[in-house]
C-alpha cells in the first residue's frame, strides 16, 4: 500500500467520526498552546531583560564590594566597605589595568527629599559626569554637572521626572534648591520619563557627584559600585582579570577565594539572567507537557474505542490483502494526524494568544516587550504532538494489526 | 489440474478446558475452474473449512495445498497477497464499506495489490459492469438494495482477477428473487471466466447451482456428490 493510500484511507477514517476526532484533538490544543504560550513569553521576558542589560553597554565592567557567598555560613562574603579611593588610584594607573577607558565610582542609597512641603522618599545616586554617558541618560532641560564638579564636591544634582512630578507643581525646577537629607542640592539638569521598564528607575533618582553623596549625604567613605569602560568588547575579559589582580594587589589578598569584591561584566551579568529565564521557560514548559501528557491518554482511549469498533473493518481488509503492517500504518497514522492537527492549531493559539499579550504588555505596562514568534518551540510543538500521537497511537494500531481476519470479521 | 488439496484437515478451538472440533480430518480436493457447493447444518464446521480454504485461518492440524503449495510454508505476509491477488471473497454480510461509493468498495482491495494505480479505476469500473452495476458505480451503499449490496461485494471479489472465489451464504441475507440473480451472476463466473467457486450454504436449491456438492456432519465429510441436474438462472426464468 502506498503512503498516498495509507493517508487517505487515514483521512477517511477520521472524517467518518468528525466531531469526536475533534474533540480528541483538544487536549493536544490546550497542550500545545501552553507550551507556545510559554516558550514565546519566556523568549520575549529574555529579550527584554538582555537588551536592559546590554544597553549599558557591552564594554561595561562593574565591580561590587564583597563577593558572591560560597554558602549560607560564608558570612564573610558581605563586606559592603571594601571599595576604597586607594582601590580607584590603583586601577587608575595604566601599569595595572592598560585597557581602562573610563572609572567612576559609584555610591548609592536612599534618602528623603523636600521642596517648599513637598517630600518624596528618593534613591541617592552618587557618580561622576560619566553617568550620563555610562546610562545614556540625555536631561530633558537644563544640563549634567561636569568633571570639576566631582572633587569641588558641588551641591547639584539632576531629579528623576518622578521627583520633579512629587517636589514641584508645575514650577521650573531648574535653578531651584531641593533638600535631601537636609543638604541644600541646586537643580542642574531633569532627565525625561524613563517609564520604569528599565533595570534602573532613573524616575525616581537624585544624581549627583560623588564626593557630595559620600561626604555630605550618605556620610560613608566607601564605593557602592566602581563602574570601568573599556575602548572595545575585546578587551573586557583581559581587564577583568586585570581588575582582579590589582584589587587583590590593593587589599592585600593572596587566596582568590577569599577575594572582598566582585568584578561583573556585562556579559556575566546577561549569562546569568539569561539562565535564570530559561530555566523559568523550561520549568513552565514542563508543566505545560502535563497537559500534552493527558492530550495523549485521550488519543490512546479514543483510538481504542475506534479500533474495538472497527474490528469488522479491520477483518474486512486484511481477508481482502491487508497486511498486519498495513492496518498498523493505517491506525498509526490516523492517531498521527490527529495529534499534527492539535498541535498545528495549538501554535496558531498559542501564537496568537502570545502576541495579544505581549501587546498588552507593551501597552498596559509600558515597557518595551517585544513580541517573539518562537520558532524553535513551534517546531518542537509539532515534532512533539506528532511523536505523542506515535507514542499514544502506537498501542491501539498494533492491537489493530494483530486482529485475525475471522476473529474481526465474526465480530458483531 | 487441483487448485485446492485437503488431507487430514482438523481444526479444534480450546476454550479453557473444553475443546471444541470444528474440523474432523477432512479431505478432498477441488479442480481448477470446478464449481463446488459445501452444504451442512449450523455446527457442522461449514464455516470453519471455508476460512482455512480461503487462507483466513490454520488448520490445527493435516496439510493443505493451495495452488501446489503447502500452506504451512506461507509467511503473514505472503498470505495476504495470496487473500489478494488468488483468492476473492464474498460474505454473507457484504461487509461494504459504510459511507463509501460502489466504486471506492471495489477498489479496496486494488489498495493492497501491487497494480499500478493508473489501472485502478479501469479495473474497478469493469468489475462493476460484469456485475449489471454500471448505473449506479456513485451510490453509497446505503442507496442500495441487499441483492445490489452483495453484487457489489462480488464486483470487489472479482476486481484482482482471482484464481477463487469463496462465498460464504452469499444468499443467506436476501431475498429468493435477488439471491437468484446474485446465483446466476456467480454461475456466470464460473462458466465465462473459469472462477474456480467454492460456496457454502444450507440451501438445497442454491447448493444445486453448482457442480458437486460436499456435506459436513460433525466435523466429518458425509457425503461428496456430483450434481445431477444442474440448475441454471435460466431455468428458474423458465418456471
Amino acid at each position: 500500500m502506498t503512503y498516498k493510500h495509507i493517508f487517505n484511507t487515514a483521512i477517511r477514517g477520521l472524517s467518518t467520526n468528525r466531531s469526536r476526532s475533534f474533540l480528541t484533538i483538544f487536549g493536544i490544543v490546550i497542550g500545545i498552546t501552553a507550551i507556545m504560550l510559554v516558550v514565546s513569553l519566556g523568549a520575549g521576558a529574555q529579550d527584554l531583560i538582555l537588551g536592559q542589560v546590554q544597553g549599558l553597554g557591552t564594554n561595561t565592567i562593574a565591580v561590587i564590594p564583597g563577593r558572591e557567598p560560597t554558602g549560607p555560613s560564608d558570612v564573610t562574603a558581605l563586606y559592603s566597605d571594601s571599595l576604597k579611593d586607594k582601590d580607584i588610584t590603583a586601577l587608575t594607573n595604566k601599569g595595572n589595568v592598560p585597557y581602562l577607558k573610563s572609572i567612576m565610582p559609584v555610591v548609592f542609597g536612599a534618602g528623603a527629599s523636600s521642596y517648599g512641603s513637598n517630600t518624596y522618599q528618593v534613591t541617592i545616586f552618587g557618580g561622576t559626569d560619566l553617568v550620563a554617558e555610562v546610562f545614556d541618560l540625555h536631561p530633558s532641560e537644563g544640563q549634567f554637572f561636569d568633571a570639576s564638579d566631582v572633587p569641588s564636591r558641588s551641591n547639584v544634582a539632576v531629579i528623576g521626572s518622578d521627583v520633579v512630578d512629587h517636589l514641584f507643581d508645575g514650577q521650573d525646577p531648574v535653578g531651584q534648591n531641593i533638600k535631601v537629607k537636609s543638604r541644600n542640592l541646586r537643580v542642574v539638569g531633569v532627565l525625561p520619563k524613563s517609564g520604569g521598564g528599565t533595570l534602573f528607575n532613573f524616575d525616581s533618582m537624585v544624581i549627583m557627584p560623588y564626593t557630595t553623596a559620600q561626604d555630605y549625604i550618605l556620610g560613608q567613605k566607601y564605593f557602592s559600585r566602581i563602574i570601568i569602560q573599556t575602548e572595545t568588547d575585546a578587551e573586557v575579559a583581559v581587564t577583568a582579570e586585570d581588575i582582579k589582580l590589582t584589587l587583590r594587589d590593593s587589599h592585600g589578598i593572596t587566596d582568590p577565594t577569599k577575594d572582598d569584591f566582585t568584578v561583573q561584566t556585562q556579559q556575566d551579568l546577561a549569562n546569568r539572567l539569561g539562565t535564570i529565564t530559561s530555566a523559568l521557560t523550561w520549568f513552565l514548559v514542563a508543566v505545560a507537557s502535563i497537559a500534552l501528557f493527558v492530550g495523549g491518554v485521550g488519543i490512546m482511549n479514543i483510538m481504542l474505542v475506534a479500533v474495538t469498533e472497527r474490528t469488522r473493518e479491520i477483518g474486512l481488509r486484511k481477508a481482502l490483502g491487508a497486511t498486519d503492517r498495513d492496518i498498523l500504518s493505517q491506525f498509526l497514522l490516523e492517531a498521527v494526524l490527529l495529534t499534527a492537527i492539535g498541535g498545528a492549531i495549538g501554535i496558531f493559539l498559542g501564537t496568537v494568544l502570545a502576541f495579544v499579550i505581549s501587546v498588552g504588555l507593551s501597552k498596559g505596562l509600558g515597557v518595551n516587550w517585544q513580541y517573539v514568534f518562537p520558532w524553535g518551540g513551534a517546531l518542537l510543538g509539532f515534532g512533539v504532538s506528532a511523536l505523542v500521537g506515535l507514542v499514544f497511537g502506537g498501542y491501539p494500531a498494533s492491537q489493530a494489526s494483530k486482529k485475525s481476519p475471522i476473529e474481526a470479521l465474526r465480530y458483531e | 489440474m487441483d487448485i485446492i488439496v485437503a488431507k487430514d484437515l482438523r481444526k479444534s478451538y480450546k476454550d479453557g478446558e473444553a475443546e471444541t472440533v470444528a474440523l474432523d480430518g477432512v479431505s478432498f480436493t477441488v479442480r481448477k475452474g470446478e464449481f463446488m457447493a459445501i452444504m451442512g447444518p449450523s455446527g457442522s464446521g461449514k464455516s470453519t473449512l471455508l476460512h482455512v480454504l480461503g487462507l483466513l485461518d490454520e488448520p490445527t492440524s493435516g496439510h493443505y495445498g493451495f495452488n501446489g503449495k503447502d500452506t504451512s510454508e506461507y509467511s503473514r505476509d505472503e498470505l495476504a497477497d495470496l487473500r489478494n491477488r488468488e483468492v476473492g471473497f464474498v460474505f454473507q454480510a457484504f461487509n461494504l464499506l459504510p459511507r463509501t461509493s460502489v466504486l471506492e468498495n471495489v477498489k479496496l482491495p486494488l489498495y493492497y495489490s501491487g497494480i499500478d494505480e493508473s489501472e485502478w479505476e479501469n479495473l474497478a469500473k469493469k468489475a462493476v459492469e460484469d456485475v449489471g452495476l454500471g448505473q449506479r458505480m456513485y451510490h453509497e451503499q446505503a442507496e442500495l438494495s441487499g441483492g445490489e449490496k452483495q453484487r457489489v461485494a462480488i464486483a470487489r471479489a472479482l476486481v484482482t482477477d482471482p484464481e477463487v472465489i469463496f462465498a460464504d451464504e452469499p444468499t443467506g441475507n436476501l431475498d429468493s428473487k435477488s439471491g437468484k440473480n446474485v446465483m446466476s451472476i456467480i454461475q456466470h463466473l464460473n462458466e465465462e471466466h473459469g472462477k474456480t467457486i467454492v460456496l457454502i450454504t444450507h440451501e438445497t436449491s442454491t447448493a444445486e447451482h453448482s457442480e458437486r456438492i460436499i456435506r459436513l456432519l460433525d466435523g466429518k465429510i458425509e457425503s461428496d456428490e456430483k450434481v445431477a441436474k444442474r440448475l441454471t438462472a435460466d431455468d428458474e426464468f423458465v418456471k
